[in-house]
């Protein structure tokens, strides 16, 4: 997997945080998805469900409940991804 | 640093849903007169918000054999079945509910969230998957946080994403998949079409359980839920459902269809673990399941009263969530105003469920009404004369909500 891929899966989380991020805050990889976004506990699932869709991966629940920031996510994604 | 700091956004949220009035998640009412009046003060409220779908909470009966249970054997079990023995109640309940459902296997626990807590966590373990409905209740997410097998998650009532995920996964090496889902979803009160389930857990070798918490007595030839509507209730592997709707008490049950059930009542830590149910408790359920069977006209009424709700809160231009059922959902456009219109209905006499984000789905702001069998089509006249007569005063409302958004800014 290359740095590319990396980014690509951060700009793709972007995109799918669109509608969970009315106010437009700037997302970095040491966003909050909860805490600094304000995404609740339901959409964040709605979030998973997309990348799962897009990626062709399952991202687990409890794999879910560790990932706190938008960088922990593209790295679970980078992970599931390159299992395939 | 305080131990409940942690607690600061949500104490500011609720500070703000308070200056609207009463606060909707601490309602006292003073009297429970029936299964459709309470008193506030000296106000009289229609209740629609109690789940008590077929209103046997006042049904002599039911309260007759709560009463000669609690004459006979006490008012409390003291312990749990497995260290403290079981009563003669509950498995008479336990052996009627098999029965009347025609599975192999009954057994009760003491509340309905335990159920399928106890459950889910235990039939699920480490080899195995378990996939559940993206707008699932808390205790089956709950259930499969303790369960060791990990969960994954399908759209909302969508047998083909169920179908995509499970082949996604492929063979599951010396496990199985569990499906889980619900009969009729709790908030929306949309119903799950259980029949394309099964089609799609039977092509893949999936065990399906349902939660029929909402279902269970309100639907079906003979009550025994949306499975039984359907035609498909012995293609389910598991049916729970609780006592605090439609069987007039508290507590829960999980059926199947598999005798080797048995054997998790010496695993499910959530059964083991906990007191049973009260006899009182379970001999209320027994006679509502009695009811449930010899009494099809409540299931009459309430279809004809949440059709006539339905149609009339459709007609008044709310925007509801789902087809007619006991549970309807009026969408709103967020909490500040579902807030200020739950207190408006409480001041004008109904009794409505506020529910918010994240207990919702789709982030939805709703004033949820569950209607009962006890609900008379003048109750249900009353309730859309209130609806009406509150978006007649939206502007009085309006300006209530923005004088609280000023003052919290």
């Amino acid at each position: 997997m290359s740095a590319t891929d990396h980014e690509q899966i951060f700009d793709k989380i972007c995109e799918l945080l669109v509608p969970y991020n009315p106010k437009k805050l700037a997302i970095t990889r040491q966003s909050g998805i909860v805490t600094d976004l304000g995404v609740d506990s339901t959409a964040v699932f709605d979030l998973i469900m997309g990348l799962e869709d897009h990626y062709d991966i399952s991202i687990p629940m409890e794999m879910v409940s560790d990932i706190k920031t938008v960088g922990e996510l593209v790295n679970a994604v980078k992970q599931l991804i390159s299992e395939q | 640093m305080d131990i409940f700091d942690k607690f600061d956004p949500m104490k500011s949220r609720l500070e703000t849903v308070h200056k609207l009035g009463v606060d909707p998640f601490g309602v006292k009412f003073d009297d429970i007169m029936n299964a459709t009046r309470g008193r506030i003060g000296n106000r009289e409220i229609v209740l629609a918000g109690t789940n008590n779908y077929l209103g046997l909470t006042f049904d002599p009966d039911c309260m007759d054999a709560s009463i000669k249970a609690i004459k006979n054997h006490g008012t409390g079990t003291t312990g749990s079945r497995i260290a403290n023995g079981s009563y003669e109640e509950h498995v008479d309940l336990e052996n009627a509910l098999a029965n009347h459902t025609n599975m192999a296997s009954a057994i009760v626990f003491s509340t309905g969230y335990q159920t399928n807590l106890a459950a889910i966590a235990t039939l699920a373990g480490p080899k195995d998957f378990i996939f559940i409905d993206a707008d699932a209740h808390a205790c089956i997410i709950d259930g499969c946080r303790l369960s060791p097998a990990p969960t994954i998650r399908f759209r909302h009532n969508s047998p083909e994403d169920l179908d995509k995920r499970l082949t996604r996964q492929g063979k599951i090496e010396d496990g199985i998949a569990l499906v889980v889902i619900e009969g009729l979803y709790s908030m929306f009160g949309d119903r799950a079409p259980i029949a394309e389930f099964a089609d799609v857990c039977e092509k893949h070798g999936a065990y399906l359980y349902i939660d029929e918490a909402h279902s269970f007595g309100v639907f079906g030839p003979t009550g025994c839920g949306l499975a039984e509507e359907q035609g498909v209730l012995d293609r389910v592997d598991f049916i729970s459902g609780t006592f605090s709707k439609s069987l007039a008490s508290i507590g829960g049950f999980c059926l199947s269809k598999h005798i080797g059930f048995e054997i998790t009542r010496t695993a499910m830590r959530a059964y083991m673990f906990t007191a049973s149910p009260t006899p009182s408790n379970v001999a209320a359920a027994r006679a509502a399941l009695d009811k449930i069977a010899e009494k099809p006209e409540l299931r009459t009424n309430l279809a004809e009263r949440a059709e006539q709700l339905h149609a009339g809160l459709a007609a008044l231009g709310y925007e509801l969530c789902a087809d007619p059922s006991p549970v309807i959902a009026v969408r709103r456009p967020n909490e500040i105003i579902a807030a200020s219109e739950w207190n408006w209905l409480l001041e004008n006499g109904v009794y409505v469920n506020l529910a918010v984000p994240p207990g919702t789905p789709q982030s939805s702001s709703l004033l949820r009404i569950s209607l009962s069998a006890a609900h008379t089509k003048e109750d249900i006249d009353h309730i859309l004369s209130v609806f009406k007569e509150m978006s007649e005063n939206s502007d009085e409302l309006n300006a209530r909500v923005a004088e609280v958004l000023a003052a919290a800014e």
